[in-house]
Order: structure tokens, then sequence, then C-alpha cells
């Protein structure tokens, strides 16, 4: 299998997800935080998404990282390139987990995660799905220079709003501060 | 992270760990009436999320559920392993079939290379098959595969029945053993094809 990166920012360590995040993970997915992402969800069908979330990196060779804080090591948030079946695009997707809102932590990680997927994985764009009535998601999308491109309705999660962010071009020329 | 998943071989087949490529053909059951038994049809999106659960599943747990590939054209039959998601009261061997690869021995033959291996490689000193009662082809795999009907194991949710696998020492050179052995050589043996045997 391959190896999953790990990424640094000022704050930040985003590395491959594992069961040790298992705790916060599930606490996130059964609360009403949730309902914008699939949930809430039990137990089991919290592990069995945090172990799609790792089979996810298999099968596409990208995924979400778990975002941990650099000083405590502890797991805030599950963010990253994101693009399971019927999805329109791939996307830059983002879940913070209960208690670290606020803090600009999901656009710190967002933006590492962009330029991974403009750098690394050779993106020439990249959209972040946010269901409506997720009015921090959406704020969250707006801050990073995302704009609004149209609605997709899928299967299971229903109708949802697209957000394309800027090209890599946009960002170099403006500076990522430019949006921030 | 990663730990690379390790391959078994039988006379017929090649177990492997989950691959994109083979995906179409996971989905292709669990979408079907196929996987009633299994907590399906599955829309696409939960069977591509199964799919990789099942390969996160390996990650997590050290072991899992392997592709079971033919030998010689590398097509796929199924899939089988072990499996022990969240709320399972204990480690399962577990198996699918597709629809086309049925009748032909290959779940026998891939669950008794996989017992093998989990019993000798990793030290399991048993193991537990959950199967709807409804699911008579499955339950007579079990049967043929020496496992019987556990009464006091926990249950996953009270609607599944519990079989339980002969342990180590029961599988070391007993009849039974030999039984299973000689089971699955009839179906490898092109000129001594079992008939009328159970769909598997």
């Amino acid at each position: 299998m391959p190896v999953i990166p790990t990424l640094e920012t000022d704050r930040l360590i985003l590395r491959g997800p594992s069961m040790d995040d298992f705790e916060p993970f599930a606490a996130f997915y059964a609360s009403d935080r949730a309902k914008f992402v699939g949930g809430p969800l039990d137990k089991e069908g919290s592990w069995r998404m945090l172990a799609m979330e790792i089979g996810h990196w298999m099968l596409k060779g990208y995924g979400r990282w778990t975002v941990a804080l650099k000083d405590t090591t502890e797991p805030i948030g599950m963010i990253g390139p994101f693009c399971p079946h019927g999805w329109p695009e791939p996307e830059i997707g983002w879940d913070l987990f209960n208690g670290y809102e606020g803090k600009g932590f999901a656009t710190e990680a967002a933006v590492a995660s962009r330029d991974y997927a403009y750098d690394i994985l050779g993106w020439d764009t990249a959209i972040s799905l946010v269901k409506y009535g997720n009015d921090k998601s959406a704020a969250l999308a707006l801050r990073l220079g995302a704009k609004p491109d149209g609605d997709f309705t899928h299967d299971r999660h229903g109708l949802m709003q697209v957000y394309r962010h800027p090209a890599p071009q946009e960002l170099t020329d403006g500076g990522i501060e430019a949006y921030s | 992270m990663p730990q690379n998943i390790p391959v078994i071989e039988t006379k017929r087949l090649v177990l492997r760990g989950p691959e994109a490529e083979d995906y179409p053909d996971f989905k292709a059951t669990f979408t079907s009436y196929r996987a009633r038994f299994m907590g399906g049809p599955l829309n696409a999106y939960e069977s591509w999320m199964l799919y990789a659960a099942e390969i996160g599943h390996w990650e997590i747990r050290g072991y899992g559920m392997w592709m079971i590939h033919d030998k010689i054209t590398d097509e796929t039959y199924g899939m089988a392993g072990g499996w022990m998601p969240a709320k399972w009261p204990e480690k399962e061997l577990a198996w699918v079939i597709w629809p086309d690869a049925a009748g032909h021995g290959y779940a026998l033959e891939a669950v008794d290379a996989a017992r093998r291996f989990f019993y000798s490689e990793r030290e399991w000193d048993t193991a537990v098959s959950y199967i709807d009662p409804k699911n008579l082809d499955s339950i007579r795999l079990a049967e043929r595969l020496g496992a019987t009907k556990d009464k006091t194991a926990p249950t996953i949710d009270g609607s599944d029945a519990v079989y339980r696998h002969p342990s180590p020492a029961e599988l070391n050179g007993t009849q039974l053993a030999h039984g299973i052995e000689m089971e699955i050589s009839h179906y490898q043996d092109p000129l001594f094809k079992p008939k009328g045997w159970a769909i598997d």
C-alpha cells in the first residue's frame, strides 16, 4: 500500500488517518454538527467511515488527512482532497472535530491541502461541496477564495452547493494571502 | 503507515488485497440482489464506501478480506478473509462469491486457505461466521468447513446465526481436516467434479 505523506503548517500536522483518531472522529460524526456531511452516525457507522478514509488513499492515491495540533498532537479534524464514488469531480473536503472551531485551523489545513492538490497531484481546478444550511462551511469556502459554481445532487447526500476554488495560477498571481 | 497485504496461493486461486481495478466486480455483486444477506443491495455510493472500508480494515486490524483471483486468468471470483468492524463480537471468517462463479468450490478453497493462514500465521485460536439464517448456501458452506452453530455466542444484532469454526487442534490431522481436504481436491480435479453439491 502507498505511504501517506505528512504535511506541516505553522500550527498543524496533516498525517494519515488511523484508529487512534477514532474517539474524536466518532464524537464528531455522532453529533448534530455532522448532519451536513452524512451524519449523525452510530459508532459502527463511524468506524466504517474512518476505515473508508484510509481505503480512499489506497484506491485514489490521495485522501483526507487527520489534522493534528503540532503542540499537543491531538487530532482536530479530517481535511484534504476527496473524491468518493459519485462525486462530480475531486474536492477539498473538511470536517473540523467538536470544540476546535473559530481558530482558523480548517482554513490553515485546507490551504495546505489545496496547495498539495495543485502542486503534487497536479490538479488544475478544485471544488468543495457544501450542503445548503452549512453556513460555517460556506464561509470557509469563501475565505479560501472559492466562489459558488452551481448545484450538485448526490444519491445519498442530496442537494449540495458547488464552490470552485481559484485555479493554481490565480493563487500564484494574487498570493494565498489575498484570500485569507 | 501501510503494511503489505499477504498473498495466499492455493491450487486454483490466488488471494490478494483488494485493488482499485477489482472494484467493478465487487460493485456488480454488492449492488445486486445477491448482496441481500450482506447488508445489501447497496447503492453505488455505499458500495464504493464499503470497498474502501474493506481496504482500510486491513490497515486498522492487520487482517481483512482478500480478493479471490483465478490463478491462471486472474479474473475475480469473490472475497474471503477475516472481518471485524466495530460492533462485531469477535473475529469473523467471511466470504462472498460472485453469482457467476458459484458452484465450483472456490469459496470452500479460499476460506479454508484463509483459515489456515489465520490459525498458523496469526495465531487465531478460534473464529466464527455470522450468517443470515435464510442464507442456506452460506450455512451449508460453514458446515462443510466443519463449523457448527454456536447458540451461546453473542450475535451482531440478534438477526444472525453464529457458526463456530473448528479450533486449530480440531483441524490438525483429524478426520474432519481430511474430509475438507478431500472435498477441495475433488473440486480441483477436472475428472472428479462433485455433482449436486452446495452452491458456493
